[in-house]
């Protein structure tokens, strides 16, 4: 099986071709001249990308859902860094406890999740606040950031971290010029995956928004559903390119290795 | 990175940040269940009968489960050749993860936006078929379990993509030769080494798949508009239009026991095939 019989790579690359479709889609109706979808297409222009910007809500929620994702990915790999050094330096032995409860988040369907943040959240008095929204955000992205900090971690040799202790570095010298450096590629992943995640986040944060704060997917989805215009399509695509942006950065200082390698420990 | 030393109660502050946010989670789970069993202070099953003795209710999870094991067992067959692809291109397959990286991480709403445009009444599908003349009247592709299906399946195949290549990564090269070495013909290689060996992917990939479709709520209410509806877009009216969060919660919790139920099924019949390699 060293080469894949002709037919199955046929198959293969013809599907991979569709996975972007919806977008490349999307892509082209944003510069469609006319209000509604056609083919062929009759005109092209620039006007819905002149409405998206000049609409002072489009620019609002875009500004909103940067900082979030930016706040979320800082705290959370913050979080997850001190958590899974601890562990491991200190505590190896509650290090698949914590894991158990780390990961649990990911067997909860997303719409039970919503709800549950609804409680929550307006248990605390908080929803429609951009808190109720980076604290729920934490919540969904604590496995994707621990997972790769703790890889990283792990890769660690003690007695790099003993060798540098007994030659008088104090342990923040030695995290810092020792234990960090080694750990980039698993904190940078964490950092750019857990921003995307946020950046894209819907199900859950379209329970916590408010008269005063909504997301950019958030504010998309309530648009579709009221009218589709194409602007929307500009406004999409205008997140597909924040997206894609983020991900080529990713590849770029930590490379996408995390993401295909088998969990294993 | 165990250095053996004995921990100080200072450092393990380091701890308390992740214990603060795994606090909440769990303590937004309880106040789901608290919200679901308790009307007027006291203990009560109200919301579950208010759910559970509706016929048109019992349709609604009927199609959730339905429609998520039908959007599972798709994307895992349409993402297998995919992964494939990418285990054998040594050379680009950088390139080619990101092709499926961005469809997966792009928003999800984008993704069904995208859709929408495709497969509405005067989409483009419609309209490039209208212009061909294959057809008179648009074909109804949208509003209807196709919609949800469709959107579902496409939204899901880059994780299968990424977990079933990665199961594929890490079979060891030898084990592949040895079999052609010994005369057995691609298939076969295919047959009793490769399939087998990546059967943790595709499990792990039905059982994220099945997860994500029976908790959505964005794709089934857009393309299945509001006739079709899924548990998702239930809980969501609950909350949204009728505030009641009582019987949403309740739902949520129809939904996790559901959720659950499954998982166990098809841990069982994972280890049944996976018992079957030797």
């Amino acid at each position: 099986m060293r080469k894949l019989t002709p037919m199955t790579r046929a198959a293969g690359i013809l599907l991979l071709l569709m996975l972007p479709a919806p977008i490349v889609i999307v892509f082209g109706a944003s510069f469609n001249g006319t209000g509604y979808i056609q083919f062929p297409p009759e005109s092209l222009s620039l006007r819905w990308y002149v409405e998206a910007f000049t609409d002072p809500r489009w620019g609002r929620a875009v500004l909103t859902s940067l900082w979030i994702a930016a706040v979320t990915a800082t705290l959370i790999t913050a979080i997850s860094f001190l958590a899974a050094y601890f562990t491991l330096r200190y505590a190896p032995r509650i290090s698949s406890w914590l894991e158990l409860a780390i990961f649990s988040p990911l067997f909860f369907p997303h719409a039970s999740m919503g709800v549950a943040a609804v409680a929550l959240m307006a248990g605390m008095g908080i929803v429609g606040t951009p808190w109720a929204i980076i604290l729920a955000h934490l919540m969904v992205t604590i496995p994707f950031s621990y997972r790769p900090i703790h890889v990283a971690l792990k890769s660690v040799d003690p007695d790099l971290i003993r060798a540098a202790e007994v030659m008088g570095a104090s342990e923040m010298r030695a995290l810092w010029d020792i234990v960090l450096p080694i750990c980039r590629s698993g904190i940078l992943t964490s950092l750019l995956f857990t921003g995307i995640i946020s950046f894209d986040e819907v199900t859950v944060t379209m329970f916590l928004i408010g008269p005063d704060i909504t997301t950019l997917p958030v504010q998309i989805f309530t648009f579709i559903q009221d009218d589709a215009s194409p602007v929307l399509a500009a406004i999409s695509t205008l997140s597909v390119v924040i997206t894609f942006i983020a991900i080529l950065v990713l590849e770029r200082v930590a490379g996408l290795s995390f993401f295909v390698q088998r969990q294993s420990g | 990175m165990n250095t053996g030393e004995k921990p100080t109660a200072a450092k393990a502050l380091m701890l308390l940040p992740a214990l603060i946010v795994l606090g909440l989670f769990f303590t937004s789970v309880i106040l789901l269940f608290s919200n679901a069993f308790v009307d007027r202070g006291g203990f009560s099953l109200k919301y579950f009968e208010q759910i559970l003795s509706r016929p048109d209710y019992h349709v609604v999870f009927y199609r959730t489960v339905l429609t998520s094991i039908v959007v599972a067992l798709l994307a895992v067959a349409l993402a297998y050749p995919i992964a494939l692809v990418l285990w054998r291109a040594e050379k680009n397959r950088n390139m080619l993860l990101i092709v499926v990286l961005v469809p997966w991480l792009v928003s999800l709403v984008v993704r069904t936006y995208g859709w929408i445009i495709l497969l509405g009444p005067k989409g483009f599908l419609n309209a490039f078929l209208g212009w061909t003349g294959i057809i008179d009247t648009p074909l109804k592709l949208m509003f209807n379990d196709t919609g949800i299906v469709i959107g579902l399946t496409h939204v899901l195949i880059p994780f299968a993509v990424i977990s079933i290549l990665a199961s594929l990564l890490s079979i060891e090269e030898n084990l592949e030769e040895a079999s052609r070495v010994l005369g057995a013909s691609r298939l076969q290689t295919f047959r009793t080494i490769v399939l087998p060996l990546s059967l943790p992917g595709v499990f792990t990939s039905l059982m994220v798949i099945y997860l994500a479709c029976v908790g959505a709520i964005v794709t089934p209410l857009l393309l299945g508009g509001i006739t079709q509806k899924f548990v998702g877009s239930q809980i969501y009216q609950e909350v949204m239009a009728t505030f009641n969060m009582s019987k949403a919660a309740a739902w949520s919790i129809c939904l996790l026991t559901l959720s659950f139920v499954s998982l166990v099924v098809l841990k069982l019949i994972e280890r049944r095939a996976l018992r079957g390699q030797e």
